[in-house]
């Protein structure tokens, strides 16, 4: 069992990794300002961000949910973020620690409504999706708040080392905060085997309610990191922040080799599926591709990615039906 | 934000000198509501404006109630509510130029006379008339001010709104005829449009500086945040080459402008439409009518539409602003009623 | 006979065959919803001013019966086990067809109908075919399939409403009958009746419930399950395109904006109605009835929170506490019939 995932965990990350190399390749041949210090620095603050995102998704998808309040989290949180240093003046990284607070805060909410309950993921966070961006609604009235400190703003902006953004910085910390996390430390292991098979969780002795609030609570808190990290980029608290993440967070982990029903997820694949998305919407720019066409491009790609990975599985299968 | 509001209470206190002998003869029970087709920052002058006229008429109130999304269907609920509720008169900016058509034609039933601000209904219409800026015409002429500054040739980018906002394809048209016009000198090389919301603006206007940022020589924008992202973006890279005009008044691309990042806006009149709006709406409930051959200009929607101003500022303008559509509101508001309305 | 609604929502049934039988009116959630209704109605008739009157019981009722046709869009396939994110983007896409052909060809309004249904038609038996032969959950292939839908919708129209359609279809989203009554509510009724109808006396509906209830069972008792879910998706596009056809017939045109970006905006309406409704997300059980009242509850208190000035913007969240609510309430509700039955 352990021997298969490992080895289906090899080929996760590698066929991200070789279209992702090919088109940097052919891209940066084509169009030399591709891998310009000024375009690798946009690309990669796009793809810092995302890839919080999408690890705020692909945690839930790990314990075979899923939670589609991610984008709702990330908005209220963001405005929160923002509001607090407006109207109240706290500074920045006391700020931080609240905004991050009340993400935690609203994924444990979802996870013990959730574990309690016995009541789909799904429902539950659709509820609380329609309420927290009803609370981000309510508090903004959709206006964005302006008061961002410099220090933010600069933080969002700027470099830290060559052409690397700052924003690097929080989301590899969260890639391998969650990396440690699933290969090492025990509430991880319970996640994936509360994933993959829940009865034989339980029946091993792991609480799945404790496990399922945690998956949430970690849920949030990096969705309120993903707000936190685009105020400092856009420079403003947005109501709408948020709004735009769902087809995201599911792509990214998807094309990484997710398996939806749960229990197998790459940190290193959704880092790569992040990566693909992020060159593909600046490739669209790149060679004047018609703007009418991006939905359909990241549609198909979803689509493309789930074709993939479904033929692996049927090959995994086989093999296996061989093996036997 | 607050120095906006401020600039506004300024603007209201000139406007009220001209329009003091006519709030003697107002509906006290006029109750006007300003609706805005979803949460914009543009629109947020309208609450102010509201507010102002109200006082300064001696209305019941000028209220600004905002659908929760830029959504028609969330548009016609709240305006039918808002007749429910007792609001007789309607500053509405069409979800759709059509679509809205339906919804008004029920509110002028229920005996609340409409007019369509800062953007026009399909004729025909049960809308007294419309009270907007000529979008085409305002992105023609930010357009060509731009193509001055380029020194007549070059290559544009032309960031743009939603595009299920039907002025969005009017704005692309004329962006693209101010170029035609140069016989091939300028060439508009890129739109990218659907990006009038912060995050996907951020993106797709960097990624495209970045890789083309060498080969444009001129920006236009014709949404507020696509103007704000340019703006910010044209300062994180240092550029003065590149030469921008947007559009709206946000803070960040007039300060651009006095920085010199940005070389001008195009201002439009959110504040003059929902005060003169307003004022309006209460004339009409009072017993005016709209006059049967008053100087209404023609557009591609309707042929009873009176331009709310739009105006181009750089860096020599840009600090009296507020002074320039003050003065484009007043212009209309002298003799608003005289050319508009017949009045008993 | 209660095993199937004895079982908490979400949970995974055990048992095969598809029941009909509740656990008696009373104690059932339509019983509940409409307690709820009339106690909502009568507290808003008390606290606000206009809400019985006829021109709001008339609009009242036209956001209803297509809130019930969103609803019965998406209940139709989480009867099915299976979900469809994409019920917004085929409705519009169905209508930008419609409009297509009716302001292309001059299509008179029933052929434009016959269109629209057929689009929506094709377009869920695209979705269930993907679904069927991936073997990809239908989460994930609606999800993509909405993408490519509504970009692909944009792409050939330009982002272009219709608007130059029969005055027929305006003049029925206008119709009052008797003064209060939308035939809008009557179509959703009808609607209601007719998936009644399916579900209870077709070997249809009773395969689809089969198919929804254990894919397994089923397929052993000689039901091809395959082609149930691809009806199942197929049924789901038609209710779409007519929701889609009747938000036309509200607004007079087809607007590619008319479900929010990429039809999103309908996703929680279509997923409010069943769920209040008692229709269990895990399939195989299903409450027409429920969907019915669940929506016109939804609706209702919409509109009732609007008239009472909560604001606008807070509205939403009221919804999700509700829904949260509304799972919770039910979830207790069968806990104690079950431990009661027990007891007994």
């Amino acid at each position: 069992m352990q021997s298969m995932l490992g080895k289906a965990a090899n080929t996760d990350w590698f066929g991200p990794l070789v279209v992702v190399i090919a088109a940097v390749v052919v891209i940066g041949a084509i169009e030399p300002t591709f891998l310009s210090a000024f375009n690798i620095q946009v690309l990669l603050s796009a793809i810092a961000v995302n890839l919080v995102i999408a690890l705020a998704q692909m945690i839930i998808i790990a314990i075979g949910q899923m939670n589609l309040s991610v984008g709702a989290i990330g908005g209220l949180v963001a405005i929160a973020f923002a509001g607090m240093m407006e109207v109240w003046g706290i500074p920045a990284p006391l700020a931080l620690v609240l905004a991050l607070a009340i993400g935690l805060a609203g994924g444990l909410a979802n996870g013990f409504i959730v574990a309690k309950t016995g009541i789909s993921a799904f429902i539950i966070t659709l509820a609380s999706l329609s309420f927290f961006k009803g609370l981000n609604l309510g508090i903004t009235e959709a206006q964005p708040f302006y008061g961002v400190p410099d220090a933010v703003k600069a933080f969002g902006n700027t470099n830290m080392i060559g052409p690397i953004p700052w924003l690097v910085l929080p989301a590899a910390i969260a890639g391998l905060g969650i990396w440690y996390l699933l290969a090492k430390l025990r509430i991880g292991r319970q996640i994936l085997a509360v994933g993959g098979n829940p009865h034989a969780a339980e029946l091993s002795g792991i609480s799945i309610f404790q496990t399922t609030v945690w998956a949430h609570g970690l849920s949030g808190l990096l969705a309120a990191l993903g707000g936190v990290m685009v105020v400092a980029r856009l420079q403003i608290g947005q109501p709408s922040i948020g709004d735009d993440w769902l087809i995201l967070s599911f792509a990214a982990p998807v094309i990484g080799g997710a398996v939806l029903a749960g229990g197998h997820v790459s940190v290193a694949g959704t880092a790569l599926g992040v990566v693909v998305v992020a060159i593909i919407t600046q490739s669209l720019v790149l060679f004047h591709i018609d703007p009418f066409v991006v939905q359909v491009v990241l549609g198909a790609l979803i689509l493309w990615a789930v074709g993939i990975n479904r033929w692996r599985e049927v090959r995994v299968e086989r093999r296996l039906r061989g093996a036997s | 934000m607050t120095k906006t509001a401020h600039a506004f209470r300024l603007l209201a206190a000139g406007l009220l000198l001209s329009a003091a002998t006519t709030a003697a003869h107002a509906a006290e029970d006029t109750l006007v509501a300003l609706v805005p087709a979803g949460p914009h920052p543009y629109f947020s002058a309208w609450e102010q404006a509201g507010k102002d006229a109200a006082k300064d008429f001696g209305l019941e109130g000028g209220d600004y109630r905002v659908p929760p999304k830029w959504e028609l269907s969330q548009q016609n609920q709240l305006l039918e509510s808002l007749v429910t509720q007792g609001y007789n008169g309607f500053l509405v900016f069409p979800g759709d130029p059509v679509g809205g058509n339906g919804v008004v034609s029920e509110l002028v039933e229920q005996g609340a006379p409409v007019i369509a601000g800062g953007g026009c209904l399909k004729e025909p219409s049960d809308a007294a008339f419309c009270l907007g800026t000529d979008t085409g015409n305002s992105a023609y002429i930010g357009t060509q001010e731009l193509i001055k500054r380029m020194g007549g040739k070059g290559k544009i980018a032309h960031f743009a709104g939603f595009l299920v906002d039907p002025n969005t394809q009017l704005r692309i048209d004329a962006v693209n005829k101010a170029a035609a016009e140069t016989n091939g000198a300028v060439e508009v090389v890129q739109v990218i449009a659907d990006i009038d919301a912060p995050e996907p603006a951020e993106e797709k206007i960097n990624a495209y500086l970045a890789a083309h940022g060498n080969e444009v020589d001129g920006i236009v924008t014709t949404a507020w945040i696509p103007a704000v992202v340019s703006a910010n973006a044209l300062r994180k890279m240092g550029d003065k080459r590149i030469k921008m005009v947007g559009i709206d008044h946000d803070e960040v691309v007039l300060q651009a402008i006095k920085d010199g990042f940005v070389d001008g806006t195009m201002l439009q009149n959110p504040y003059g439409q929902g005060y003169i709006g307003t004022f309006a709406l209460d004339r009409l409930r009072s017993g005016c009518t709209v006059k049967e051959d008053a100087p209404f200009a023609s557009t591609a929607l309707t042929d009873r539409f009176i331009d709310s101003g739009t105006t181009f500022v750089d860096a020599s303008g840009v600090d009296n602003y507020v002074g320039a559509m003050q003065a484009i509101t007043k212009e209309i508001m002298a003799d608003f009623e005289t050319n508009y309305l017949t009045c008993e | 006979m209660q095993p199937a609604s004895s079982l908490p929502l979400g949970q995974p049934r055990s048992a095969g065959s598809p029941s009909f039988v509740r656990a008696g009116f009373l104690g059932g959630n339509e019983f509940g919803l409409i307690v709820l209704i009339v106690v909502f109605a009568t507290l808003f008739t008390l606290a606000t001013k206009g809400f019985a009157s006829p021109f709001n019981l008339f609009t009242l009722g036209r956001t209803m019966g297509i809130d019930i046709l969103i609803g019965f869009s998406m209940m139709v396939v989480i009867v099915s086990g299976g979900l469809n994110l994409a019920v917004g983007a085929i409705g519009v896409c169905a209508v930008m067809a419609a409009g297509w052909a009716m302001e292309t060809f001059g299509l008179p309004w029933p052929l434009g109908l016959a269109v629209c249904l057929l689009v929506g038609a094709a377009l869920g038996a695209v979705n269930g075919e993907a679904i069927v032969r991936s073997g990809v959950h239908s989460f994930i292939i609606t999800l993509a399939t909405m993408s490519i839908f509504f970009g692909g919708m944009v792409f050939l129209s330009r982002a272009e409403a219709f608007r130059e359609l029969p005055p027929a279809i305006a003049a029925f989203g206008k119709l009052r009958l008797m003064g209060f009554l939308s035939p809008l509510l009557l179509v959703a009724v009808a609607t209601a009746l007719v998936l009644g109808w399916l579900y209870r006396f077709t070997s249809l509906g009773r395969r689809m419930l089969a198919a929804g209830a254990s894919p397994k069972a089923a397929e052993v008792s000689g039901i091809r399950v395959d082609r149930t879910i691809v009806g199942c998706h197929i049924l789901s596009g038609v209710l779409a395109a007519l929701a889609g056809a009747m938000l036309t017939a509200r607004h007079g045109a087809a607007i590619p904006s008319m479900a929010g970006h990429l039809g999103q905006d309908w996703l929680l309406p279509a997923f409010l109605a069943p769920v209040l409704g008692g229709t269990l997300l895990t399939g195989g059980k299903v409450s027409v009835l429920g969907t019915l009242l669940g929506a016109m509850l939804v609706s209702m208190l919409t509109n009732g929170l609007l008239l009472l000035r909560v604001g606008e913007f807070w509205v939403q969240a009221f919804l999700g506490l509700l829904l949260l609510t509304a799972v919770l309430l039910d979830l207790g509700r069968r806990r104690l019939l079950a431990r009661h039955r027990i007891a007994v």
